[in-house]
């Protein structure tokens, strides 16, 4: 359902934002996905084939679960860009549009009417926003990524995993982060710089704001530039924390990270105040993080030989934090995530109803609509004009 | 160029979140532009100011990236004045953000609908670890834990290992999204003149991560933890390279770059050998794939292998390090990476604008670290009008502290 059909549609904070998305990576997708969760209208433009996300793994009999994930709320319009039809369609809708999001390789744009130049002079009110594996200027815009590469080249690839993982295979390759996390965070800063640049636009009118995967991968890794500053040179080997961390328990894995002296006193309980946790010398924090090889391995024995579930309860109560390793069937049936509303039913096709998240904030004054269904491609070829 | 302002200019945020996301989100905010006012104290020092024994930093932070752009001014929030001081603060604001757990603000006095009293179209973000509602609200979490509740930890790991923790880059994937979330009350605001209550669980931003998992899990389908690999692609993943810990990055799309891979590595007879001749095939025999793969990149020297296979079209990247990236003139160029300074900071590189914007360059770092309560004369002298009297007596009864 777009804002407009939806009862509650003109409350959402996004209401009246027109959104025109041309998307072939997760980033852009993922961008386009954001304004739609929080109302704006996202019209989808789609080659006639259908963007290729639309057969991106993983897929349920033939549907793409990424697809469905990314696409729920928006709109599709078919339009070939290459051709005359197609961009008569592209200037319709860029005329009634208040931000494009486009990922199109640099050198392919002027060939689709999508260059920086032609829309500028064309539609001076709208925020253009590129987004691109490695930007759209400077010396590398013309690279290409995937994901396991942007992951990389912000850094936060190479200092993967830490902790036990690193522990247990010291010598396999770093290890991604699962899916899409460096296109998502390229999606979000296009999102956000969007919004941005649509805020100004009374003052300074639209405009082209280039925003690059790597960049965004390299502004949530900052702490590693920063220790970098320092002199320290971060290694996933040395990464882990001194103490604290993955543990595996009966029935499941914990995290356990106490950073405050009183978590510390707290996990000193949690595990029964044993003699070893006891000494004088670990109430000192400095010298607990020298000793923390020792630390984890009391606590690696003790968490082995209790259930995974009475761990973090029984840690929470005492303020200690702590949480399980969730699988996804877990998050989906949570207790927390059904209370806040977290899911919905999102429709794939008639045969596949699915649950969705609806989105990751919540706005307390004016919920979210979620979104019912994955755009069919092309379905607004089939709609009268509005 | 000079041309017009940052895109947030006039936008005043009244800062109270401390630890890593909130201050990342507000810091975001404040390089486009807006005027962000970090309310601290010296009874409960941000997490900067003081050693990090957990993360092996033995001293306060000379520099900090969160605090970037920001002004400092200290209030004990411990003291009716200083909430009352708080209020007129949040009253002259646009936004109030906060990241302290559920519940805090309320007990302070400072609540959603205490501020929508003072300040009837308030925008207050709220950014926690499970969100401001639901059994688990009162949970404390770090970036680590927002990963194990959210999913994304256990779908993160080698197939035949543990799950994997989150570390900082969590967090501030949480406060981009805030900083999303933030920009459309925003507009919702100018439209409808309304206030709003942005509520951001960094576990649930966790969860977005795994969007496609979740749908799968709803129809019934367990999805695995697939490590490195990817499900469409062949060759894909994390290769060894002639020098030790240089690894290269390399993603296949389709048959044309799999030529293409093969050509610029030299190897004529994979060309032509039908496990490998399809997407389909070449996922079939991964395994065998990869060992090749292992044998071929090892004899290569990973930074020229990586630009060769840009040229042909191949999506190639090599694992960088942070002396990669400090050393790299492409992020340099962007403004991604900036030099900083400052009388008592040597020159450093930080992480610059998030964005380039055609119409302005006054995005970006303009001001490092403040000095706890640096800014008070402008923020209570000037804006709030307090004399420099009251001041004195409002600090020596450590209301400012």
């Amino acid at each position: 359902m777009s804002a407009e059909e939806s009862p509650r549609g003109a409350e959402l904070p996004l209401a009246g934002c027109r959104v025109v998305e041309h998307s072939r990576s997760v980033a852009a997708a993922y961008a386009g996905r954001l304004l739609a969760a929080m109302g704006a209208s996202v019209v989808m433009l789609e080659p006639p084939a259908g963007s290729p996300l639309r057969k991106a793994p993983p897929l349920l009999e033939g549907h793409s679960a990424l697809f469905a994930s990314l696409a729920a709320g928006k709109r599709s319009l078919v339009c070939d860009l290459c051709g005359a039809a197609g961009r008569r369609v592209l200037e319709r809708e860029l005329g009634e549009a208040d931000i494009l999001i486009d990922d199109t390789a640099p050198r392919e744009r002027a060939a689709r009417g999508l260059d920086r130049e032609t829309i500028g002079k064309r539609f001076p009110a709208l925020v253009h926003v590129s987004v691109r594996p490695f930007g759209a200027s400077g010396p590398k815009a013309d690279w290409d990524g995937e994901e396991v590469n942007l992951l990389h080249a912000g850094g936060e690839g190479f200092l993967l995993p830490n902790g036990l993982c690193y522990e247990l295979f010291p010598d396999r390759p770093p290890l991604k982060i699962y899916g899409h996390f460096s296109e998502y965070q390229g999606g979000s800063m296009a999102a956000f710089a969007a919004l941005s640049a649509w805020w100004a636009t009374p003052a300074t009118g639209g405009q082209y704001v280039d925003v690059s995967v790597q960049d965004a991968v390299l502004a949530v890794g900052a702490f590693a530039l920063q220790r970098f500053g320092d002199g320290s040179l971060e290694h996933r080997s040395t990464r882990h924390f001194r103490y604290g961390g993955v543990f595996e328990a009966r029935g499941g894995y914990v995290e356990l990270l106490t950073l405050e002296d009183r978590q510390w006193n707290a996990l000193v309980d949690l595990l029964g105040r044993p003699a070893w946790a006891l000494e004088a010398a670990l109430e000192d924090p400095l010298e607990r993080s020298r000793r923390g090889d020792d630390i984890n391995r009391h606590i690696r024995a003790w968490m082995l030989a209790h259930d995974v579930d009475d761990i973090v309860q029984w840690a929470q109560q005492l303020g200690v934090p702590a949480a399980k390793y969730r699988t996804p069937a877990e998050v989906l049936q949570g207790d927390h995530e059904r209370a806040r509303g977290l899911f919905a039913p999102l429709v794939l096709d008639e045969r596949l109803k699915a649950e969705a998240l609806v989105a990751p904030f919540q706005f307390r004054c004016s919920p979210l609509t979620p979104a019912a269904r994955v755009p069919a491609l092309g379905e607004m070829t089939h709609e009268p004009p509005s | 160029m000079n041309g017009p302002k940052a895109p947030l200019a006039g936008v005043r945020i009244a800062d109270f979140t401390i630890h890593a996301a909130g201050p990342f989100c507000t810091q975001l905010l404040a390089q486009l532009g807006a005027e962000c006012i970090k309310i601290e104290s010296k009874a409960r020092l941000d997490a900067f100011r003081k050693p990090h024994a957990v993360y092996g930093r033995l001293a306060a932070a000379t520099f900090d990236q969160v605090s970037v752009n920001k002004l400092s001014v200290r209030l004990n929030l411990k003291q009716p004045e200083a909430i009352a001081l708080a209020k007129r603060l949040v009253a002259i604001s646009d936004v109030t953000s906060e990241s302290f757990r559920a519940g805090v603000m309320q007990r302070l006095g400072l609540g959603f609908d205490d501020l929508k009293a003072i300040k009837p179209d308030v925008i207050l973000v709220s950014l926690s670890s499970c969100g401001q509602s639901g059994p688990d609200s009162h949970f404390a979490g770090y970036a680590p834990l927002f990963g194990a509740w959210g999913g994304l930890g256990w779908m993160t790991g080698y197939t035949d290992g543990p799950p994997v923790e989150m570390r900082h880059v969590m967090d501030h994937s949480a406060g981009i999204h805030a900083a999303v979330a933030t920009m459309a009350a925003l507009h919702q605001r100018r439209r409808t003149g309304r206030a709003q209550h942005v509520d951001l669980a960094a576990r649930e931003v966790a969860s977005a991560m795994i969007g496609d998992a979740l749908i799968q899990a709803s129809l019934g389908v367990t999805p695995t933890r697939p490590g490195n690999r990817h499900l469409s692609m062949a060759p894909y993943g994390v290769y060894p390279t002639r020098q030790p810990d240089r690894w290269l990055t390399l993603a296949v799309r389709d048959d044309a770059q799999w030529q293409a891979l093969v050509r610029e590595l030299d190897q004529p007879a994979a060309s032509s050998d039908p496990r490998f001749a399809t997407a389909a095939a070449r996922l079939r025999h991964c395994d065998a794939l990869d060992t090749l793969l292992v044998q071929w990149l090892g004899a290569c020297e990973a930074d020229a292998t990586a630009e060769r296979l840009q040229r042909a079209g191949v999506c190639a990247h090599v694992s960088w390090s942070m002396l990669d990236i400090a050393n790299d003139p492409h992020l340099r160029i962007r403004g991604a990476t900036t030099e900083v300074s400052a009388h008592d900071i040597p020159q450093r590189l930080a992480v610059g604008a998030p964005a380039r914007f055609s119409k302005t360059d006054q995005v970006g770092i303009k001001r490092l670290t403040p000095a706890l309560g640096q800014d008070e004369d402008y923020v209570f002298g000037k804006l709030l009008g307090l004399s420099t009297a009251q001041r004195a007596d409002l600090e020596r009864r450590e209301v400012i502290a």
